[in-house]
C-alpha cells in the first residue's frame, strides 16, 4: 500500500515507536507459530543434516572420474540383474544438464526482451515528467503493480494450463512478471531526466523529434540498457526454478533430484545454476559500469 | 526545407527594434516578477542587465527566449509577437536566437562536437538530425567552431567530463555554428573563476561581432565584465527598470543605488558577487 507521504514519527520518537511496533510484530509472529507448535526441525535433524550435507559433498559429476564403470545390481537371492557403466550415466546426466541451462538461458533471455518491450510504452505512461493523461497513467501503474506482485511461479502454473508445457510457458512468465520490474526502472530513468539539456536541445529552435533524438534519447539509452542486463540478470535466476512447474530448464532437473532424494545430482545442478548467474552477473556488471 | 543562415539583418530591421517590450507584467502568485513599461533593443546593439538576486534579469531572459509567458503584455523578438506565435513558429524564431544559460546548459552525455553540432539542427532536418550524422561541412564548421574557442583538442570529450569553463566555452562554440541574429547570455559566467569569466565573456562579445548586426543581451553580476559586453547598461530592481544609461554613463553611484550598497570594490569580481548576495535580504525587506 502506498501511503501519503506525510511525515512518519517526528525524529527520534518516531523512531524509537517503530522500533517497538516492529519488535512486538516479530514476537507475535514467533509466538503464534510456537503455541500452535508448528516451530519444530522435524524428527531427526542432525542426523538429517549430516546425511543431506555429506551427499551434497559429493556432486555426482565427479563419478565421471571415479564412478564405478561396472555397477552390478542383483537381486536378494544373489542373482544378477543388470550392470550399469556409472561413468556413462553421467556423461547423460550432464548433457542433459547442459541442454536445460540452454533452455533456461533461452528462457531467461526471451523473456527479458519481451519483457522490456511490454514495459516501454507503460513506463512513458507513468513516468511523471511526461505528463500523460491521468487516467491512463493510473491504468499502467495499476498494471506494473500487479505485474510486479505476481511470482513468476504462478505466471508459470497460470501459463501452462494456457499454452501447455514447455519453454513458452516459461519466455512469457518471466516476460509478465519482470515487465512490472522493467516499468519501474524505465520509468525511474525517464524521471531522472536532465531538463536542462532537454531546454538547451529547445533553445536553438529544434523539433520535438529533434528534442529526443539529440537530448532524450542519449540520455536514457545507457540507462535502459543498464537496467535491462540487470533484470536479465535477475531471469537467468528465477528461469532456473521455472521448469519445477513444468514450464522447461533446470527447474525440472531440480525438482527430479529433489524427488529421488539424488542430493548428489542438485549438488551438480546447483554448481551449474551458480556458474551461470556468477557469470553473466560479471558479465553485465562490466558492461554496465562501462555505459555509465 | 533549408532557412537561410541569417547572419545579415533583415530589410528594415533598423526602424523595427530587435527586442519590443509593451506593458509588460509578470507573476507568479503572488509575486510580480517583472514589470517593464517599454523597452526597445535595436539591431547590433550589445545590451548588459544588472540587478540583484530576484531582481528579474533571468525572467526578463526566459520571457524573451519564449519559455515563459508574461501575464500582460506584448513582447516583440525580431519583430515576431511571441505570445501569438504557435509552437512551429516559436521554433523557427529560436533558430535565431542563441542562449547561453546559467545553468551550463549542456547534453551531459554528448561529446563537445556533438552538443555544438546541436547549433545546426535548424538547418539541418530529417533522418542527419535524428542519427546525428550531419553532414561534412557543418561538422567542419563545428570543429573550426570548437577551434576558436580553443577546445580543438576536446572534441571526442563527453560534455559531463568537462570543467565548468569548458562546457560555457562549448555553449559558445555552439552559437558560432548556430549563427544566430540575436545572442542571450543569462550569467554565463555564474560558476566560473575571474580569468575564467572574463575570457568567456571575450569570447561571447567576439562571437557576437563575427555577424554584422547581431545583438548581444547579457546578464552579468560583475561591474568588471561590462566594458567586455556592452555599450549600454540596464539596471533592474525588485523587477523595475531603475536606470538604462550608455556604459560609459553607468558610475559606481548608479550599481551602488542598484545594489543599495556603498560603492562597490571594481576590480573583484568574486568580491562583487558576494556583497550583492548578503545584501539582497535586506533589500527584500526594505522594499
Amino acid at each position: 500500500m502506498t501511503q501519503a507521504t506525510g511525515r512518519p514519527g517526528g525524529g527520534r520518537s518516531g523512531f524509537v515507536a517503530l522500533g517497538v511496533g516492529y519488535l512486538l510484530l516479530i514476537l507475535a509472529c514467533l509466538w503464534t507459530l510456537a503455541a500452535s507448535g508448528d516451530l519444530s526441525g522435524g524428527r531427526n535433524p542432525l542426523a538429517n543434516l549430516q546425511k543431506t550435507v555429506g551427499e551434497f559433498a559429493s556432486p555426482s559429476f565427479l563419478d565421471l572420474w571415479f564412478g564405478n564403470p561396472r555397477l552390478e545390481y542383483r537381486s536378494d537371492d544373489g542373482s544378477l540383474l543388470r550392470v550399469e557403466d556409472r561413468r556413462a550415466v553421467e556423461a547423460d546426466f550432464l548433457g542433459e544438464l547442459g541442454r536445460a541451462s540452454w533452455t533456461t538461458f533461452r528462457i531467461a533471455t526471451l523473456g527479458s526482451l519481451l519483457g522490456a518491450l511490454l514495459a516501454l510504452p507503460l513506463a512513458v505512461l507513468t513516468a511523471r515528467n511526461l505528463g500523460a493523461p491521468r487516467a491512463a497513467a493510473w491504468l499502467a501503474k495499476a498494471a506494473l503493480d500487479a505485474a510486479r506482485s505476481i511470482h513468476t511461479l504462478v505466471f508459470g502454473l497460470v501459463l501452462v494450463g494456457i499454452v501447455g508445457l514447455g519453454p513458452t510457458a516459461g519466455i512469457l512468465a518471466i516476460a509478465l512478471h519482470s515487465s512490472g520490474t522493467y516499468g519501474k526502472l524505465f520509468a525511474e530513468s525517464i524521471e531522472s531526466l536532465d531538463m536542462a539539456a532537454i531546454d538547451a536541445v529547445r533553445s536553438v529552435g529544434a523539433s520535438p523529434l529533434q528534442v529526443f533524438f539529440n537530448a532524450v534519447w542519449p540520455s536514457v539509452l545507457p540507462q535502459f540498457v543498464s537496467s535491462h542486463l540487470y533484470v536479465w540478470e535477475f531471469n537467468i535466476r528465477d528461469s532456473t526454478i521455472l521448469g519445477i512447474v513444468g514450464a522447461g530448464g533446470l527447474g525440472m532437473l531440480i525438482s527430479e533430484a529433489c524427488a529421488l532424494f539424488q542430493w548428489g545430482r542438485l549438488s551438480t545442478i546447483l554448481i551449474v545454476v551458480v556458474l551461470l548467474v556468477a557469470s553473466f552477473d560479471a558479465l553485465s556488471r562490466r558492461i554496465r559500469k562501462a555505459l555509465l | 526545407m533549408k532557412a537561410l543562415p541569417a547572419v545579415t539583418p533583415a530589410a528594415g530591421s533598423l526602424e523595427t527594434p530587435v527586442i519590443e517590450l509593451r506593458g509588460l507584467r509578470c507573476t507568479l502568485g503572488e509575486r510580480t516578477l517583472l514589470t517593464i513599461d517599454s523597452l526597445a533593443i535595436r539591431a547590433g546593439e550589445r545590451v548588459a542587465v544588472v540587478g540583484h538576486n530576484g531582481a528579474g534579469k533571468s525572467t526578463l531572459l526566459k520571457l524573451l527566449g519564449g519559455f515563459i509567458t508574461p501575464t500582460q503584455g506584448s513582447v516583440r523578438v525580431l519583430g515576431q509577437p511571441l505570445a501569438q506565435l504557435p509552437q512551429a513558429g516559436l521554433r523557427q524564431l529560436r533558430r535565431d536566437v542563441g542562449q547561453v544559460m546559467q545553468g551550463l546548459h549542456l547534453v551531459p552525455r554528448l561529446s563537445a562536437l556533438d552538443n555544438v553540432l546541436v547549433g545546426c539542427l535548424g538547418r539541418v532536418g530529417g533522418w542527419r538530425s535524428w542519427t546525428r550524422f550531419f553532414p561534412a561541412n557543418e561538422a567542419a564548421a563545428a570543429r573550426q567552431a570548437l577551434d576558436a574557442v580553443g577546445l580543438g583538442d576536446r572534441c571526442a570529450t563527453r560534455a559531463d567530463r568537462l570543467s565548468g569553463g569548458e562546457r560555457q566555452k562549448v555553449a559558445i562554440a555552439r552559437l558560432l555554428l548556430q549563427r544566430p541574429r540575436l545572442i542571450l547570455a543569462d550569467e554565463p559566467t555564474a560558476a566560473l573563476d575571474p580569468a575564467a569569466a572574463g575570457e568567456i565573456c571575450a569570447l561571447l562579445a567576439n562571437t557576437a561581432g563575427t555577424g554584422a548586426g547581431v545583438t548581444l543581451l547579457s546578464v552579468v553580476h560583475s561591474p568588471a565584465l561590462l566594458p567586455l559586453l556592452c555599450e549600454r547598461v540596464i539596471g533592474l530592481a525588485n523587477g523595475r527598470i531603475v536606470f538604462d544609461l550608455p556604459l560609459a554613463a553607468v558610475g559606481d553611484d548608479e550599481l551602488a543605488r542598484l545594489y543599495h550598497a556603498p560603492a562597490l570594490p571594481r576590480p573583484l569580481p568574486a568580491a562583487d558577487a558576494t556583497s550583492a548576495v548578503q545584501r539582497a535580504p535586506a533589500l527584500d525587506g526594505g522594499a
